[in-house]
């Protein structure tokens, strides 16, 4: 592992190629609804540096300033208990901008620290009970970032499924019994070779995509190139990069604005549910997540209308990892298989906006 | 968490799925089913719809501020508190609320399940206090147990005798309580992550087994509804406002209807024939099948049960109850499943049964698998007419549930700690279920620890801080993990194992185990020998992905080192014991026992034999021996007399395949 702080500063436009990779954090980035997304791929394929780097490029977001769990000061029902009892007492919330966080989740964690603990500190000097949030609230409404998440801890696994699903953290433990909100965007990366994901677990990504190193020479002298001339002179590296970093930025804060707009017509709605049937994914979880891939495709492309096309690229992204799978066959998607789906069923083109 | 407060999608706007849907509210209408479980692949509203049915919940009356929810109107079931305070002539204050969904999360402790001694009021007072816990919370309510399959067996074990009297007995922490704890009990889980212990699932009245959705349309309307109610929950669930406050009142309806419906004698010898057809053990099934019926009715208005509502309710209430659920409709699922169903636990259950209590579904099944076998004995046949000289891949043959290993599987733990596969850890890691007085880690359970010391607080001198703790107030944590095996397959790769079908029965065989390893999370390594020596294949990992794919590419042929093979084997064994001494090895040899290189110049056979004994004399190693010579004319036994040397269990590779069940009843009986 390189230095984690050196790795946060090389830029998300830097990296060269594995676009697929890209495209699915940039989604993300734009609506989080997505529900995250698992990288697979070798070792030495840019995930852990783009992820990273990611975090700079997500948008601002509004919190209840001194709250613990980052709650979002505009909906109530996505408030803690003490944010909705500071309301109901009439109490106004400060409210503070600050960067969307991403919070790493170490494979070595104990689940103290990931869902929260007792705080020893207070009980032994008050002799009062208090909870100690954990992992889980630092990541809530932000992005928990798992590397190596098929090497985590079995019971790790299990309570991050439970949060994962309804977005809160239910504490029954060490004396403590407390609920907050968690919500967070699941990111993942690992290394196929070393084992495969609980499939519990890997549903609970709303999309998946699988890289590979660059086979190409030129390409691949570039990357060499880059990471050469960042780490000579980081601070030139940085203002080569700052622009393309911006631009993509503003493109982020455009397709945001613009995704609540976007239509998807009853075809293509048909379309993607021909594509669930016709591929046999279990349950209808790929349907939403191809749903909502490709509006958020749509509106990075700057359209208001969903085409055939998004659905090809959030189908190729949202069922990966999905698909029904023989004992030891490896998860994945033949692509020409969903171009069959698409081109068969006639979908009438939509002019462009 | 209250989910009534969480913007919940609404439980009337839920897409298809009524088989899931109609057994919740039955539940709801009638607390005596005694809950349900739903089984189906992820993504299909299981959690989804036992979270909203919280909304639709009628509601009861309890004394307020009671926290053990005690209904006022009956005074024998009061607690002591409300005893005391009606004995005291105070009117008991009433409060109306709906029943309550109490999540119990997959982390919980057993102190916050069973309830403990209450630290802050200990402090202060000096005196032991009993604080509730889920149970107490969930008396008159719903317990929601996501993942059900995932759960702690030891939480499992305290539910379960809570459940079973109804009834939450403490004694722990110098605290003796008794309170009433009756609950629902509602669990989800999916099947791909193993199964339930049948305890448990006998636990629950009802079960069913969900799917997706295959009509287009409807597969629409749910990804529309959804794309509503994200753009805007509100709107979505006042939308369904109208809806919702229906199909309470149609609860709240059928709830009155309970006590006046009737069931004809002629409907009850229905609920009774199709209990007995289904082969069930014991009478529960009849009894929950007579309660269903009537609540379906109850539901419908109807004053009478009629044929329709026993059907319905049998669907219900057999699935978990029959020998073995019905293969679902699609075949490319049915082996994943069936190797799935088969879990250790559900065996044992079945062994208990009787072997002619098969129900006809799965002896359809059985022949349509019968046939396939044939099908491929017939084209592996032709294949293999004579004996391969030359190196050659065979196929890797058919997976078979795996029966006889998991036997031994099972006895090895017991040794250690006595739970299969989980295991009391002494390590830090693993996960924290209660606490101990012994001290033998460092591993400090602070909740208990604090606890422990409460109570002394006035009388030790105390400065800055509210709670001095004493060595004597020290508390560990008992922590428990899921053990990974680690399994060992030596796999003789010689040309001998090209004969008739041996190598692809061999490959089926390790398939099979290999994908029992996945589901128990074992670490697998494998070792090949053939020609003039042995190789590791594949060091230890927990990819069986990899070691399938390089099970595939296992080419056959050449003399048999046999002697080789089993050191290498029990070399990684060995070294792997550096890296992780608590785990369980096993060694799986796969060969007929047939020797003819040898490693150190000695006879082939006696040098394996040697390095047999050795392995026996390692108490940490266990070893089996799965034997793939064919029993014909001509047998050799080698593989038998290896395992007795080595002190290994003895299987033929028939063994391994469960379908024969009956025989291997018989066999059971004379181990």
């Amino acid at each position: 592992m390189e230095n984690q702080k050196v790795i946060c500063h090389y830029h998300f436009t830097a990296i060269v190629g594995q676009d697929k990779m890209k495209n699915a954090l940039i989604l993300n980035a734009i609506n989080p609804k997505l529900g995250g997304v698992l990288i697979r791929g070798e070792k030495g394929t840019a995930k852990s540096t783009a992820v990273r780097s990611l975090a700079v490029l997500l948008p601002d977001i509004e919190v209840v300033a001194d709250c613990k769990f980052g709650c979002n000061p505009h909906n109530r029902s996505q408030m803690c208990q003490e944010c909705v009892n500071r309301l109901d007492c009439g109490e106004e919330l400060p409210i503070e901008k600050r960067k969307t966080r991403v919070i790493e989740l170490p494979v070595g964690s104990t689940e103290d620290r990931v869902v929260g603990t007792l705080d020893m500190e207070h009980a032994i000097k008050k002799g009062e009970k208090r909870f100690e949030p954990g992992i889980l609230a630092e990541a809530n409404r932000g992005i928990l970032y798992v590397d190596e998440v098929n090497l985590l801890d079995d019971h790790i696994v299990d309570v991050l499924l439970d949060s994962a699903a309804m977005g809160v953290n239910v504490v029954e433990r060490e004396g403590v019994s407390y609920s907050h909100p968690a919500e967070f965007i699941l990111i993942g990366t690992m290394n196929p070779e070393e084992g495969e994901l609980r499939p519990q677990l890997l549903d609970r990504f709303g999309l998946c995509v699988h890289i590979q190193g660059i086979a190409d020479l030129d390409q691949r002298v570039e990357v060499v190139k880059r990471r050469a001339f960042y780490e000579q002179d980081p601070a030139g590296f940085q203002k080569t990069w700052k622009q393309e970093e911006e631009k993509l930025q503003q493109a982020i804060v455009r397709a945001k604005e613009l995704l609540q707009g976007v239509t998807i017509s009853e075809d293509i709605l048909y379309l993607i549910a021909r594509i669930a049937i016709d591929m046999n994914v279990d349950g209808h979880r790929a349907d939403i997540m191809m749903m909502k891939a490709s509006k958020t495709i749509a509106a990075f492309n700057g359209r208001r209308e969903v085409l055939k096309e998004d659905v090809q690229s959030a189908a190729d992204m949202a069922l990966q990892h999905r698909m029904r799978r023989k004992p030891f066959q490896k998860p994945g998607v033949e692509e020409g298989k969903i171009i069959g789906i698409i081109s068969h069923k006639e979908v009438p083109k939509m002019p462009k906006v | 968490m209250d989910w009534t407060e969480k913007e919940v999608y609404p439980f009337s706007a839920i897409v298809g799925q009524q088989k899931m849907t109609r057994a919740l509210i039955l539940n709801a209408i009638c607390p005596a089913l005694g809950g349900l479980l739903i089984r189906g692949e992820k993504g299909t509203a299981k959690s989804t719809a036992v979270r909203a049915l919280a909304a639709v919940l009628p509601e009861i009356e309890v004394v307020s501020g009671c926290p053990f929810n005690c209904d006022p109107h009956e005074y024998n079931r009061l607690c002591p508190e409300c005893k005391a305070r009606v004995q005291q002539g105070i009117d008991l204050p009433i409060l109306k609320r709906k029943i309550k969904v109490i999540d119990l999360p997959l982390g919980a402790t057993e102190d916050r399940v069973l309830g403990s001694l209450d630290l802050e009021y200990a402090v202060k007072e000096g005196k032991r206090r009993f604080t509730p816990g889920l149970l107490a919370l969930a008396h008159r309510g719903i317990i929601y147990i996501d993942e059900v399959n995932l759960l702690n067996d030891h939480i499992v074990d305290v539910i379960l005798d809570a459940a079973g009297m109804g009834l939450n007995i403490v004694e722990r922490e110098g605290i003796s309580y008794m309170h009433r704890a009756e609950f629902i009990l509602i669990g989800t889980m999916n099947p791909e992550e193993g199964e339930l212990r049948p305890q448990l699932l006998d636990r629950f009245g009802m079960c069913i087994q969900i799917e997706g959705i295959d009509d287009p349309d409807e597969r629409v309307r749910l990804i529309k509804f959804r794309e509503r109610f994200d753009k805007n929950s509100t709107e979505f669930i006042m939308a369904y406002q109208s809806r919702q406050n229906n199909l309470s009142q149609k609860i709240i309806h059928a709830r009155e209807r309970v006590s006046h419906t009737k069931i004809s004698d002629e409907m009850l010898q229905l609920c009774s024939k199709l209990a007995l057809d289904a082969f069930v053990a014991g009478h529960r099934a009849d009894i929950v099948i007579r309660k269903t019926a009537l609540t379906i009715a109850c539901y419908e208005g109807r004053d009478a049960v009629t044929e329709e509502d026993v059907n319905e309710a049998a669907d219900l209430v057999l699935l978990h109850r029959m020998r073995i659920p019905p293969p679902p409709p699609r075949y490319n699922r049915e082996e994943k499943e069936r190797s799935q169903e088969e879990s250790p636990d559900d065996e044992k259950k079945k062994q208990e049964e009787k072997p002619q209590t098969q129900n006809r579904q799965e002896n359809e099944v059985r022949e349509e698998k019968k046939e396939k076998e044939e099908k491929d004995k017939g084209e592996s046949e032709n294949s293999l007419s004579q004996i391969p000289m030359l190196e050659s891949v065979f196929p890797v043959g058919d997976a078979f549930k795996v029966r006889k290993m998991q036997m031994k599987r099972d006895r090895i733990p017991r040794k250690g700690s006595g739970r299969r596969s989980r295991t009391r850890t002494s390590s830090k890691t693993g996960r924290y279920i209660m606490s101990t007085m012994e001290r033998r880690t460092n591993d400090l359970a602070l909740d208990a620890t604090l606890r422990a010391a409460a109570p002394y607080q006035k009388r030790r001198s105390r400065q800055d801080v509210a709670i001095v703790i004493e060595e004597s107030d020290v508390r560990e944590k008992v922590r428990e993990k899921r053990i990974g095996n680690f399994i060992v397959f030596v796999v003789d790769a010689s040309g001998s194992m090209g004969a008739g079908k041996r190598m692809i029965e061999t490959k089926g065989a390790i398939l099979s185990l290999l994908m029992d390893a996945y589901q128990k999370r074992d670490k697998v390594a494998m070792v090949a020998f053939k020609g003039e020596h042995a190789e590791t294949l594949l060091p230890p990992t927990s990819s069986i992905e990899l070691a399938h794919k390089l099970l595939e590419e296992l080419p056959t042929g050449g003399k048999t080192p046999l002697c080789h093979g089993i050191s290498l084997g029990y070399q990684i064994i060995q070294s792997y014991f550096r890296k992780d001494p608590y785990i369980y090895p096993l060694l799986i040899l796969l060969s007929d026992g047939k020797a003819n290189v040898s490693q150190y110049g000695g006879k082939p056979l006696s040098e394996a034999m040697e390095v047999a004994e050795e392995i026996r004399n390692d108490t940490r190693v266990n070893t089996a021996i799965v034997d793939v010579e064919k029993s014909g004319l001509i047998t050799f036994g080698l593989a038998h007399q290896l395992s007795r040397q080595m002190g290994a269990r003895y299987f033929r590779i028939e063994d391994l395949k469960s379908d024969t069940l009956v025989e291997i009843l018989r066999e059971d009986l004379l181990i």
